[in-house]
């Protein structure tokens, strides 16, 4: 499900920035100049700066809209890093399955996949353990076959024919079943081409024209079609590099194989001119049967199977479609899009499908991608969850929490949502339209200085539901978070006048301009919203891209814009709120070597960044449920 | 350059039969083979990672394959669907059975255009597109990629794009902008999709017919050269939205309301496993003037014969299947006759049910695509291309499709020849030629088959079908003594129809990069920062102006030297 209602986003303010790398500063002024050239109009759209509302609905604020526990800080630069504006190096590779790690060395070998008996179900991706077949109690290693069962969905490698000898080292034993059936196949198309080719002396009958593919394939069926993807790219692979030597190595041309070699050597000129030159006044055929011995034959494509060429049997199709009418097949014999997306490209039925190897996973360090500086670094082993180095954002930014204000001073006016403060929370998924409802923004800080906020938020949501939202207190003050001692202090007689205001329904009134509540690092404010109404009708989508001038569209009567769907979560109230915190801080290049004793120089330190709130969801008139 | 060289290379093709190299040479490197997933391939050789193995990466519309260079499949296929672009913790399409979803609601019915759109990672059509999303959604998708499936640190390697040989140039600019600046990649190169196919199929002239997503096109490459591109939007987009039409009629059978004209209702995951499951092509066409003239025509009648015994019985219209109800796809089943999942694919791909004055330049069915793909290539590129027809794209998975698409094309071809002109009484004209028993048609054919230059041609078209072989058989003296010279040679195949399988435009890629052949397109990263896409040469010197595509190929005769390059190009870009 998405996050539960109240939560909160935070827009990365890399997002706003057309190039998102300030490393590349020397590089962004030419790349706008390219720009304004006409070259790109790449960042028209996110060059849309401080002066517009963010807007949360529009396709973009996806990319830049993270929970904040996703974010990390750069103590350097003072900003918030999201996952695009970091660069990652990896510092282990380590199975998920069995949590061994994998050598740098061996990673790409075994082609990122864990190379022991970790398997993933074909079927239903569910963890596939080795079991054996005998149900023997006797607990030796001797069973006789072992078999991959999957717990969840009963499938076996029994389903595609599979057993292993041991129940160990299961990735070697099954490359090995497979290089075997391989194998075989591939020998024998070799053979049976060579065979078929001379046998047959005229030339006529080697085309494989229609007839010809017809009876070939009767007497050896499917032959061609068997070999698989994988022996049919080494196959090509082998081709291309022998002609690549055939034609263009040659005796006086050590370096025959380069590429890059070929026309530093003048032999080989010669022997390209000579092409030319020999073909064009020689006649086409004359010379050049000539020359044949002095020239080295050209490419040509591939021609047999063993080559890797595939004609497809012209009967293939017609199998599959018979396999996919018969009864044992049907819906669930086929296999599903996310079945097939890591299978070999020719699966099609459940048949086809492998027991997969778990990828395997990395742990990686972080690293601003302007200044360079460790955002997050974790241990080396991959059974510790540790981390030596962890700026994780909410350290640096005051935590936001919303929550509706629950005891209603005038209980008629909140009919809908206040009958005690446990069921609160289920009334965000439908609020009343055009019912006002007040919520507690309560912002807590992390540091330790005293930090002045600021919010601004659009009197309207954007977009096609368009509510009103007003801070009672836009500005305020956070205090520092000093000490541990006095924060349990205060909390616990916070809590205490908290739960008194609540159980005995006396109580202040959201006043316009007034913190509603204070502690020690943390001020609560007012937010009053008026959730709009859905549209009955409704713009078509595609002009909803555009933003807010479609109010107009909005009465033309047409069936679609009747009954068109709200886009997904457009009922939901998402209240984009600017942040903006200033503090005086140590300057931390001074800090060090000054004494416990003296003030130490402050320096003024702003952050700003846009925070969307997901309030709730607004109740649509028809989903009476 | 004439075709004199080329064809003389062709007179050698047949002379280099043998696999094992002539001349004595220092043997190979052994292949590097890496053990794919299913370990086919796994030798035990150890193989040790290579830091500087390039990271390719196919971008298409809709989906993104990633991998290293010298594996045979792409390491991950990467979708641009709506559940890749979420907020960052919104979690929501791994929830099973979302009751929000419309069950026990009035269906609401969505267009069948704004229905597919957010499947696109982009459209061709730039013009109400977001360049800056699309930034947004690759970016993700290449850190999700690295993060996940390469395992490896972004940026390190070169990068190979394998990219539509058409693409608008914002697009690109987009593309390589977003991949410069949020990496530290040395150099991009740009590699061709369908001279990549054309690769991996180990062939060196073809004529690819990619069903993609947003179109279906069709590039004659000869040469590893794209000569020819013909584009429709008769493509996998178009079919997914008639399937979820057809679906949508299934599942408001019951129910009173009116369905809107193009409206759909059914969910669009529902409605895509539905055509990669189920969406199948019927082998011919029925009721068809067309068919019933071929299937009376001997020579083809004969052909079939063998292979296809059950032709009359099948496919029937009666077999049913239990799919999950369109309606309620998580709770109960329905039988669907199995022809009506056919039906969306003849609407949609073979444009069946409008006239042919209907259709518009871009919405041609494919068949007729891909006559007229073939037809605008010189005779001797057509005559080779015809008998290499590539089928890619993920419209090619739906089973029969191929043949079907090949079936009708050499209809057409049987009906009109190798001529663009049509009408009434151009068909008499032919009638009376006919009753005359010179056959308009074949005439042209046999003589853009057998002109001297190509014997083999002639050769090979005599063979499959008698008509060709009234054709005159005569052979110049060059020849005949070739002939006696490459007695065990195979000849070049040409003009015949034939369809040859490809691995796909990402294993060529893997394979030409892992053979050290350099792209032309070589874009490195200091030069592009400094002028974007207009810092590209666009005076094509003299050396390679004739080449479309000007990678340095198989073929020596084409490469270029790989040393630096004071200025990079956009080759077949520009």
């Amino acid at each position: 499900m998405a996050r539960p209602f109240p939560y909160t986003y935070i827009s990365c303010p890399c997002a706003e920035t057309p190039t998102p790398d300030p490393s590349a500063k020397r590089t962004s002024r030419d790349l706008s100049s390219k720009k304004n050239a006409g070259q790109s109009a790449a960042s028209e759209s996110g060059e849309e700066g401080d002066e517009q509302a963010f807007d949360p609905r529009s396709p973009r604020a996806n990319f830049s809209l993270y929970p904040p526990e996703q974010l990390l800080f750069c103590e350097d630069c003072h900003q918030i890093k999201c996952p695009r504006c970091i660069t990652e190096e990896i510092v282990c590779w380590y199975c998920p399955n069995c949590l061994f790690e994998t050598p740098s060395s061996m990673v790409r070998s075994e082609g990122n996949r864990c190379a022991r008996n970790c398997f993933t179900c074909p079927v239903c991706t569910a963890p596939l353990a080795v079991t054996t077949l005998e149900n023997t109690t006797e607990s030796h290693a001797h069973q006789g076959p072992w078999i991959l069962a999957c717990g969840y969905c009963m499938w076996t490698t029994l389903d595609i024919g599979l057993k292993f000898d041991k129940p160990t080292n299961i990735r070697i034993q099954l490359s090995k079943i497979y290089e075997n059936a391989n194998g075989r196949k591939a020998s024998k198309t070799v053979s049976g081409l060579k065979s078929s080719l001379s046998t047959l002396s005229s030339m006529s009958e080697q085309l494989p024209g229609p007839d010809e593919e017809g009876d070939d394939g009767s007497r050896n069926p499917k032959e061609q079609s068997q070999l698989d993807h994988n022996a049919r790219f080494a196959a090509l692979k082998t081709f291309y590099r022998n002609q690549i030597a055939e034609t263009s190595a040659s005796p006086t041309d050590p370096l025959g194989s380069d590429f890059g070699a070929i026309f530093s050597s003048p032999s080989a000129l010669n022997r390209i001119m000579s092409i030319y030159t020999s073909s064009t006044l020689g006649g086409p055929y004359g010379a050049a049967a000539k020359k044949q011995k002095s020239k080295l034959p050209v490419m040509r494509e591939a021609l047999t199977a063993s080559e890797g060429l595939k004609i497809p049997p012209p009967d293939a199709e017609r199998f599959i479609i018979e396999r996919v009418t018969s009864p044992d097949c049907g819906w669930d014999g086929l296999a599903s899009m996310d079945q097939r997306a890591f299978q070999s490209p020719d699966a099609r039925f459940v048949d086809d499908l492998r027991p997969l190897p778990v990828l395997l996973r990395t742990k990686r360090s972080k690293r601003c991608k302007s200044c360079k500086h460790i955002l997050v670094k974790p241990e080396f082993k991959p059974q510790s969850t540790r981390f030596r180095i962890r700026l994780i954002a909410l350290s640096y930014i005051p935590l936001s929490t919303l929550r509706p204000l629950v005891p209603s001073p005038y209980p008629g006016q909140l009919p809908s949502s206040t009958t005690s403060p446990s069921i609160s929370a289920p009334s965000l998924d439908a609020l009343e339209p055009s019912k006002p409802i007040q919520f507690l923004l309560t912002l807590k800080n992390h540091l330790f200085d005293p930090v002045n906020v600021t919010l601004a938020t659009p009197s309207l949501t954007p977009g096609r539901v368009t509510s009103k939202i007003t801070i009672l207190c836009p500005q305020f003050e956070l205090g520092a978070n000093s000490d541990v001692w006095d924060e349990a202090l205060q909390n616990a007689t916070a809590t205490a006048d908290r739960s008194s205001r609540s159980g005995s329904g006396f109580e202040k009134v959201a006043e316009a301009g007034k913190v509603w509540d204070k502690g020690r690092n943390w001020t609560t404010v007012v937010l009053e919203v008026v959730p709009g109404t859905l549209p009955g009708s409704s713009p078509r989508p595609t002009l909803q891209l555009g933003g807010k001038k479609v109010h107009d569209a909005r009465e033309t009567s047409d069936k679609w814009e009747n009954t068109s769907p709200l886009r997904e979560d457009e009922d939901v109230i998402e209240i984009p709120i600017f942040v903006r915190l200033e503090w005086d801080s140590e300057n931390q290049m001074i800090e060090q070597p000054m004494g416990k004793g003296q003030k130490p120089e402050t320096i003024k330190r702003e952050l700003a960044y846009w925070m969307v709130l997901g309030a709730g969801r607004i109740k649509s008139e028809d989903a009476s449920l | 350059m004439t075709a004199a060289p080329i064809r003389s290379s062709m007179r050698q093709t047949q002379a280099a039969q043998q696999t094992t190299p002539s001349s004595p040479h220092t043997p190979q490197q052994q292949q590097r083979s890496l053990r794919s997933s299913f370990g086919g391939t796994a030798s035990p050789v150890p193989s040790f990672r290579n830091e500087e193995d390039s990271v390719i990466l196919e971008f298409g519309s809709r989906w993104l394959r990633a991998g290293f260079e010298g594996e045979n499949s792409p390491m991950c296929v990467v979708g641009f669907g709506p559940e890749e672009s979420r907020k960052a913790g919104d979690y929501r399409g791994w929830v099973r059975n979302r009751e929000d979803d419309n069950i026990g609601h009035r269906p609401q019915f969505m267009k069948a255009e704004d229905w597919t759109r957010d499947l696109e990672l982009w459209r061709m059509d730039i013009r109400d597109l977001d360049l800056g999303l699309v930034e947004d959604k690759i970016e993700r998708a290449i850190r999700e990629i690295y993060n996940k499936y390469l395992l490896t640190d972004a940026g390190s390697s070169r990068l190979v794009l394998v990219l539509p040989s058409i693409i608008p140039h914002p697009l690109l600019s987009t593309v390589l902008t977003t991949l410069f600046n949020r990496w530290r990649y040395p150099s991009i190169s740009l590699l061709p999709s369908a001279t990549m196919a054309t690769a991996a199929a180990g062939l060196r002239s073809a004529l690819v017919v990619d069903l993609g997503w947003e179109e279906t096109i069709i590039t004659g490459v000869y040469e590893y050269r794209e000569l020819k591109i013909g584009r429709s939007i008769r493509a996998m987009r178009l079919l997914v939205q008639e399937m979820g039409k057809m679906l949508t009629k299934l599942a408001n059978k019951n129910s009173h309301d009116k369905i809107p004209e193009d409206g759909v209702s059914v969910r669009l995951e529902y409605c895509e496993e539905v055509v990669c499951r189920l969406a199948w092509c019927k082998l011919n066409r029925e009721n068809d003037v067309d068919s019933t003239r071929l299937d009376q025509d001997p020579a083809i009648l004969s052909d079939r014969a063998s292979g296809q015994v059950k032709q009359g019985s099948f496919p029937s219209g009666t077999v049913m299947i239990s799919v999950p109800s369109p309606g309620d796809p998580n709770s109960s089943y329905m039988e669907v006759p199995l022809l009506s999942f056919a039906e969306p694919v003849e609407r949609a791909l073979f444009a069946a049910g409008f006239a042919d004055c209907d259709l518009d330049d871009h919405d041609k069915p494919v068949q007729v695509l891909i006559y007229n793909t073939l037809l605008a290539l010189p005779p001797d590129v057509r005559g080779s291309c015809m008998s290499r027809i590539i089928f890619t794209g993920g419209g090619s998975k739906i089973v029969g499709i191929r043949q079907r698409v090949m079936t009708d094309v050499e209809s057409l071809v049987q009906k009109y020849g190798w001529s663009a002109i049509r009408g009434t009484s151009i068909d008499q004209q032919r009638q009376k030629l006919q009753e005359l028993s010179i056959n308009q048609s074949y005439r042209v054919q046999s003589q853009t088959a057998s002109s001297p230059s190509h014997p083999s041609s002639a050769r090979s078209s005599a063979e499959p079908s008698t008509q060709f072989a009234k054709g005159d058989e005569e052979l110049d003296f060059v020849e005949q003594k070739l002939r006696r010279g490459n007695k065990d040679a195979k000849p070049f195949i040409q003009g015949v129809f034939r369809q040859v399988d490809s691995l796909g435009a990402w294993a060529g890629a893997s394979l030409v990069t892992s053979l050290k052949i350099k792209g032309l397109v070589e874009i490195e990263r200091e030069k592009y920062l400094q002028h974007g896409l207009a810092g590209a040469s666009r005076d094509l010197d003299s050396h390679h102006h004739h080449v479309v595509d000007r990678r340095s190929g198989f073929n020596p005769s084409t490469s270029r030297p790989g040393g630096d390059r004071s200025s990079w190009t956009l080759g077949g870009w520009t």
